[in-house]
């Protein structure tokens, strides 16, 4: 029993980051029809951005903040440089644009900074475990519950309740209607960057923190990961996506936890194939919407 | 004999593998090693980008997965042709009759292509079914599972490590045969009927499914062909690079095949060819630029990526240019033709035979559709029989689309029966009401936008009727629109034609299924009068030619009290009236529908009828 818990915790975790991860990607596919493949590289430059205020000697807390204001502003810029000129564009052209911008990101860290890994040692209170008696549970898988909670607590009231977020939510609806209703399409676009820029860089932290150090493709892996879970979760559904970066989480460690040992090296395999299972049955995603046709 | 289309896909593949030829001979004559190895590297990556482009051309659909398949291809052609005693020891843990075959490579290349197209069958299936940008996505999972299973399975691949000793195809010759197929094969397709259906889905899915195309099938069989021609380009790349790992097949081989599609032209053939040769010249100029050492000097350290930067921005060029690469979705046949500026001639019109149809009739009944406490459609019954025009009004709002949609089966109806002849086709889908003998046009026009206008036509008849030749399949579709006075615009591209003219193409492309029933959405909307005039004699003649039965919403009353033998009213999801033009201009209930208001019929006849 408290290891099935201790993989939950894992699974939550993970699923949690994730979740971050997608839910930034979500809001953007659903304004725009863009799939971020940069979005990935927001993480890694949260991580240089921590490494480099760390030598400078500022307080760690510091370095956090200025890694997430590093990201915002890199999402946002991306958007202006990279996105606007291709407003309007299909979906395959914006997507691969996003593509090669990533490629260009990960070249400039290389050649910028190194291929090599780069530390970022995390304060104490990141390691370490708590033991609750039944189970014990790692401090960073702990704190990426409860930041992965706190942060979609804080999107959700933005996207509910300021008018940013209702303005995001009726463009994710209907962009066009939503800017003749008066909305400015080029600040909207840009703040919803910003949000999810945020976001990344809030995973990025997380994801860092369990790993203590930072390269050019950090960020590759996990923003597949969360195009997986967008999809999973139906393309351009903001809850979607967080239930579809949870379920591909626990699934992971699950697969990890009670896979038999000689398919191990599988699991990988194992667990997007059953995502295409998913897919098989339901194309849509778990809360995707198909489109009327007149 | 065989159709302008086809030829004009042979005379295609033949100036593209002959300017190939040249260069393969060229190299072989007068280029040293290293140069040559340039070019075989070329002629492979033509197949592999043939191969990804097969797809994703014709079904709009961006594909990250096809490395995959060359990935698999290059892995099992090797396990087949290393030799016996090599092999055990560089794989000692394969199971036996593995590790005892040992064939020549053309006996592995046929069985490889095979395993793998058929592995691309069991894959494509979820990638089909899904919609544009989630495929995309399965294809990127789709890749990542093939590489993972692939390093997984250390026993037959060395997991990450390098396999060597795989034999080598010296000749340049065998990567030119095998260009060359690739490129006829490809461009062959395009313009054969499986090429026009994809191509349809491309454009506009539910138009095409309107027509009878399965959208699903005809994905699913592009895919397959799609993995084969992949699998080719595997096998030619493992037997050139006799030292391979999977990281060879994994995200850097998936960028420079989206590259060559997107400079090239993402819906092009020969765009695709001109593409790679394009590619391999950046590429290998960056390489060369890069040990020269120059970019080096200036920043002080050495620098790599250069090629994967110049080929980003080239990415980036081509996109904000808002151009769709070099080609577009024209072939270099289009392209010549524009230079000479002659269009390609228009076949000549067969006659349609004017066989009646048998008399069938379609029942709705007690049809209801609810979305959520929403009554759109409230237990709508009538009948229409072959041969009868029926009109179906109402304000803004009152259900018409949905109803029409509930019998076409863009809709399911919630309760209640579709049926026409006898046959139950509530819960069919579009494809099936079809090929039952249903025709449609959409409120929103949905048109093959960029395809000629009697490519638009020629897609329906090729759907329905699968056994006819292309020629014929053209020179009928040129039937079907001479009949609709649009045969002189059979070249023009669909979305570049006039409003009414679109309207008429879409019901061309609907009678093109030789339907038992028409149902026209708003055919009249935004004519004047004039067009809406010719409209009607148009449909008249359909009826008293082929014996169609239409049921058309419009709201223009007066072309629908001129033109319907009875007239449907709907307000508020139910029928409220039902009857000859004559009876529904002094309802009561319409009036009141229509005006909002009780009033004496004599004022309000006058305010309907103009």
């Amino acid at each position: 029993m408290d290891i099935f818990l201790q993989q939950l915790v894992n699974g939550l975790s993970l699923g949690g980051t994730y979740a971050l991860l997608a839910i930034g990607l979500a809001i953007i596919y659903s304004i725009m029809g863009l799939i971020n493949f940069a979005h990935g590289d927001l993480m890694t430059l949260t991580g240089y951005a921590m490494i480099g205020v760390v030598a400078l000697g500022l307080p760690f807390p510091v370095a956090i903040l200025c890694g997430l204001v590093a990201a915002t502003l890199a999402a946002m810029a991306m958007e202006r440089i990279a996105f606007r000129p291709l407003r309007g564009a299909s979906g395959a052209s914006m997507l691969l644009s996003s593509l090669a911008v990533s490629t260009v990101l990960h070249i400039a860290f290389q050649v910028l900074i190194s291929a090599r890994p780069q530390a970022l040692p995390f304060p104490p209170m990141f390691s370490g475990a708590m033991d609750l008696g039944f189970a014990r549970i790692g401090n960073i898988q702990a704190i990426s519950i409860v930041v992965a909670v706190l942060a979609l607590i804080v999107v959700n009231a933005i996207l509910y309740r300021l008018p940013l977020g209702i303005a995001i939510r009726a463009a994710a609806q209907d962009f066009d209607a939503t800017r003749v209703m008066g909305v400015q399409a080029n600040r909207l676009i840009s703040l919803a960057f910003g949000l999810s820029g945020v976001l990344a860089g809030i995973a990025g932290v997380l994801w860092i923190a369990q790993r203590g150090s930072v390269d050019p493709a950090l960020g590759f892996n996990p923003v597949i990961k969360a195009f997986i879970a967008v999809t999973l979760g139906g393309l351009g559904s903001l809850q979607g996506a967080v239930l579809g970066g949870l379920f591909l989480g626990l699934l992971e460690v699950f697969l990890r936890a009670y896979l038999p040992e000689d398919t191990l090296p599988y699991r990988e395999a194992v667990a997007l194939t059953l995502v295409v299972f998913v897919l098989l049955f339901r194309p849509q995603g778990f809360m995707g919407k198909s489109e009327a046709v007149r | 004999m065989i159709s302008d289309a086809k030829r004009r896909a042979l005379a295609d593949s033949a100036i593209l593998s002959g300017v190939l030829f040249v260069t393969s001979f060229a190299a072989w004559a007068f280029l040293g090693r290293s140069d040559q190895a340039m070019i075989t590297y070329l002629l492979i990556l033509i197949v592999a980008s043939l191969g990804m482009s097969s797809f994703s051309a014709m079904t709009g659909i961006l594909s990250f997965g096809h490395a995959a398949f060359i990935g698999l291809a290059a892995h099992l052609s090797a396990l087949l042709t290393i030799p016996v005693a090599a092999k055990g020891m560089l794989l000692p843990d394969l199971p036996g009759w593995l590790a005892a075959v040992h064939m020549p490579i053309w006996a592995s290349l046929i069985v490889t292509v095979a395993v793998v197209t058929l592995i691309g069958v069991v894959l494509g299936l979820p990638i089909a079914r899904l919609g544009g940008s989630e495929a995309a996505i399965a294809t990127l999972g789709l890749l990542l599972i093939v590489h993972a299973v692939v390093i997984a399975s250390a026993d037959y691949t060395r997991g990450s490590q390098a396999i060597y000793g795989v034999p080598r195809i010296k000749s340049i010759w065998a990567y030119f045969a095998a260009a060359a197929g690739a490129i006829f094969v490809t461009r062959y397709l395009a313009a054969a009927r499986l090429g026009l259906l994809a191509q349809s889905i491309r454009e506009n899915e539910p138009a095409a499914m309107s027509v009878g195309i399965r959208p699903v099938r005809v994905k699913w069989a592009v895919f397959a062909f799609s993995a084969a021609v992949s699998a080719l380009a595997g096998v030619m790349l493992g037997h050139h690079l006799t030292v391979f790992s999977p990281k060879e097949f994994h995200f850097d081989l998936t960028f420079t095949l989206l590259v060559i599609l997107i400079l090239g032209g993402f819906s092009s053939v020969s765009g695709t060819v001109v593409g790679a040769v394009l590619v391999t010249a950046l590429v290998e100029g960056l390489r060369r630029l890069e040990q020269s050492g120059i970019f080096a000097d200036l920043m002080g350290q050495s620098v790599f990526g250069l090629t994967d930067v110049g080929l980003s921005i080239a990415v980036l060029w081509v996109l904000y240019r808002h151009n769709e690469g070099l080609f577009g979705h024209r072939e270099l046949s289009d392209v010549i033709a524009g230079w000479r500026n002659t269009p390609p001639k228009l076949p000549e019109a067969a006659a349609i035979p004017e066989e009646t149809q048998a008399p069938r009739e379609l029942v709705v009944e007690g049809v209801s559709k609810a979305y959520g406490g929403v009554v759109a459609v409230d237990d709508v019954s009538f009948t229409l029989k072959t041969g009868e025009i029926v009109g179906l009004i109402g304000p803004n709002g009152s259900g018409k689309t949905t109803l029409l949609g509930c019998i076409a089966g863009t809709h399911t109806a919630s309760t209640g029966t579709v049926k026409l002849g006898g046959h139950d086709l509530t819960h069919a889908a579009p494809y099936q009401i079809a090929e039952q003998g249903i025709g449609r046009t959409f409120q929103t026009i949905r048109l093959f936008a960029r395809k000629s206008a009697i490519d638009n036509v020629v897609a329906a008849v090729a759907a329905a009727r699968p056994q006819l030749s292309q020629q014929a399949a053209y020179a009928q579709a040129m039937g079907f629109l001479e009949m609709l006075w649009i045969g002189d615009l059979a070249n023009r591209q669909a979305g570049t034609l006039a409003y009414g003219q679109q309207r008429r193409l879409e019901i061309a492309r609907a009678m093109a299924l030789r339907p038992a029933i028409l149902l026209l959405d708003e055919p009249a909307a935004g004519m004047n009068e004039q067009e809406s005039d010719d409209l009607m004699s148009i449909l008249l003649s359909l009826r008293e030619r082929f014996g169609v039965g239409i049921l058309i919403v419009d709201h223009d009353l007066k072309l629908m009290m001129r033109l319907c033998e009875r007239i449907l009213v709907l307000n508020k999801g139910q029928l409220i009236a039902h009857g000859s033009p004559a009876e529904i201009r002094t309802n009561e209930h319409v009036l009141e529908a229509y005006m909002g208001r009780k009033a004496t019929t004599e004022t309000n006849n006058r305010e309907l009828s103009t």
